[in-house]
């Protein structure tokens, strides 16, 4: 019985397609394994025939996703990373994130790592993350070593101890070109992309990423989308839902209902800064108590707003895994662009993050109010009494009622 | 007497205060206990299964138990007023509540407001007699008036004796509201007096609401809620900040006031 899985190499390209089932050595070698495994090869072999012919399908993944090879290819990520070296190595980005708060699970996942053993003291996204990689058998996370969050270094050994394989890729911190070069160039030779690949996919994702550009536009300018739909929608281009394709047609349908829509007319106008809330209903509850959230900080950055002619560029324009500065030029920026009366900052219990906000109240003037979260749940009373008076002490200045 | 009489309600976490008046002549105050308010006052009464309308309060049940005279508004704030509508009445969020409360209490504009409540703290930076920012204590009890009720009902002492004590104060290194009692019985073992420990309780809750004051650089600091009757929490309060602490004519039935005035 073969119980190592074969790295397969087609058309000669090393680690073009290495695909591993959901825990690599873990399992018996079960027949519909086999037969999804040699569709996918299938698949990727007739989209590789028509590329070396220049004649790529438009879309390539909708060979793969009729054999279900996206599954066998996922590739769990813990915040954003270059998505199109993923997409490039014929593999599917999974958001962790992402899985982990649209599951109606979230708050069995945050209990289940509890019970394995993770302190209370800890982040409850690594906790949900942790959880809901291993029952969606997520057979290989890449995870952000440099730049987001040391406990990410930990959960690596965890993952790895449980069987799943980790890739670390790192933002480098002095922001320089030739070491985000380098870090690129480490990412595509752990997944097997090439090069080229990788730059067809950022022109790709970069026309679904200005679609988004238009999202956000319609939510601060054109008062037609809410602050929590602009959240949904730009969170999402970490990974692009990990079919871009439907991705992009989900956003040409939601462009095009919301031209019928009436503006929001809210006399107070907000803006949201710091990772994305894990608990339910903030922006929601926003909106009820009369202010329009016209702005997701760091959902927008996600969206890679200042472009870049090639990847290295756009990453290190990408302003959420550096230095604080140029996250605040950014953020006054938009303050100011999008007529912002006031900023909530969020922050989640026990990140380091939560220190930030000493330098945010410093460094900027405006009114912040910071709401702090711990787990998935709906927000709670003592939340709401801080939003609403906040909301009520700034329409008060502006001599608004709500 | 000027407009007409409100009933101003605040239902707070350990207390619910109901204040009638016309402007800022209040002519008549309650207090009862938070959980006997929602037993016998939600609508349907202590028996309802039907959640929806348990979550109204019927105001002249409320009445009846207080014995309150005539109103012709009701204007409600505190904790529960996500969770629990006064039928018939309006609801503003606690901050604009315990500022307009304090302005019409005390007469000034300008000064930072610290509420210190049976289970949270607020402290509210006023200017120009509006609220200008605020900041509240996070989701545990430290430092509110139930730790200090704890502290004292585990040494055996009263509240007054509480409020006098802040000399010598021990130093007191856990100020949650459960853990804080087992470190009192530790502290009595080794032979700690029961007023040093008291005014280590006091101190400890002085400590955790500087940082929360001091971003607001005050010149004068208004002390509301139940714990500014504790004298040695204002005195401390004085000391650690340097500066003057106005306590108002009522300072437990503050947001009821403010309520009134709304």
């Amino acid at each position: 019985m073969c119980r190592t899985w074969p790295v397969i190499n087609l058309f000669d390209r090393p680690g073009y397609i290495s695909i591993a089932p959901p825990h690599p050595g873990s399992l018996p070698y079960l027949p519909q394994y086999a037969i999804e495994w040699r569709l996918t090869l299938l698949a990727q072999a007739v989209f590789d025939i028509h590329e070396k012919n220049g004649r790529a399908p438009r879309r390539p993944d909708q060979a793969l996703s009729r054999t279900r090879a996206v599954y066998l290819n996922k590739i769990g990520i813990t915040t954003t990373i270059p998505a199109e070296i993923v997409f490039a190595a014929g593999a599917t980005p999974v958001d962790l994130n992402n899985v982990f708060i649209t599951d109606m699970k979230r708050s069995e996942y945050v209990e289940q790592a509890e019970v394995e053993g993770f302190p209370r003291t800890i982040c409850g996204w690594i906790k949900g993350m942790y959880s809901a990689c291993l029952d969606h058998k997520i057979p290989k996370v890449i995870a952000v070593t440099g730049g987001d969050c040391s406990n990410t270094h930990v959960l690596m050994e965890i993952y790895r101890m449980r069987g799943v394989e980790t890739i670390p890729f790192n933002y480098p911190y002095g922001r320089g070109r030739d070491s985000m070069e380098s870090e690129l160039a480490l990412l595509r030779d752990s997944l097997g992309a090439s090069e080229e690949a990788s730059e067809r996919w950022r022109i790709h994702l970069n026309r679904i990423r200005r679609k988004l550009d238009i999202v956000d536009q319609m939510t601060w300018q054109d008062g037609r989308v809410t602050g929590f739909e602009n959240h949904l929608l730009l969170v999402s281009s970490s990974d692009f839902d990990g079919n871009p394709y439907s991705f992009e047609a989900k956003i040409d349908r939601f462009l095009e209902e919301v031209q019928q829509r009436r503006e929001i007319n809210a006399p107070v106008r907000l803006g949201m800064i710091g990772i994305p809330p894990i608990m339910e209903g903030l922006h929601q509850f926003m909106e009820e108590s009369g202010a329009h959230c016209v702005y997701n900080e760091v959902a927008r950055q996600f969206t890679m707003p200042f472009g870049g002619d090639t990847l290295a560029e756009q990453y290190l324009a990408y302003t959420y895994p550096y230095q604080i500065g140029p996250r605040i030029d950014d953020i006054s920026a938009q303050i100011e662009r999008r007529n912002i009366d006031g900023i909530v900052h969020y922050v989640q219990s026990f990140c380091h993050r939560q220190m930030e906000d000493l330098i945010f109240r410093e460094r900027m003037d405006i009114p912040i109010l910071t709401i702090e979260g711990d787990a998935p749940r709906a927000i709670d009373a003592r939340t709401k009494i801080r939003l609403e008076s906040f909301i009520r002490m700034i329409a008060q200045r502006k001599g608004a009622v709500v | 007497m000027s407009g007409p009489m409100t009933m101003g309600v605040d239902a707070g976490s350990r207390q619910v205060k109901i204040v009638i008046g016309a402007g800022r002549q209040i002519t008549f105050n309650a207090m009862i206990d938070t959980v006997q308010f929602y037993l016998t006052c939600r609508d349907g009464g202590g028996d309802s299964r039907d959640i929806v309308s348990s979550r109204v309060i019927d105001i002249t049940r409320l009445a009846q138990l207080t014995g309150a005279p005539r109103w012709t508004r009701v204007v409600s704030t505190g904790y529960g007023r996500n969770n629990v509508a006064v039928a018939g009445g309006r609801a503003i969020p606690e901050i604009m509540a315990h500022a307009a409360g304090a302005v019409s209490q005390t007469g000034l504009n300008e000064f930072t407001l610290v509420d210190l409540g049976g289970q949270d703290t607020k402290v509210i930076s006023v200017r120009n007699g509006m609220v200008d920012d605020f900041v509240m204590n996070d989701k545990c009890a430290a430092g509110s008036g139930r730790y200090l009720e704890n502290i004292a009902m585990a040494l055996g002492a009263s509240l007054d004796m509480l409020g006098q004590c802040w000399h010598d104060p021990v130093k007191l290194s856990n100020t949650c509201a459960i853990f804080g009692e087992s470190e009192v019985v530790g502290l009595v073992s080794d032979g700690a007096s029961v007023e040093s420990i008291l005014a280590g309780a006091n101190s400890s809750v002085v400590a955790r609401l500087t940082p929360m004051i001091r971003r607001y650089r005050p010149k004068v600091i208004v002390a509301t809620g139940g714990v500014a009757k504790n004298m040695a929490v204002r005195k401390l309060l004085e000391m650690e900040t340097g500066v003057e602490v106005i306590t108002p004519a009522e300072p437990q039935l503050n947001g009821a006031i403010g309520c009134v005035m709304a």
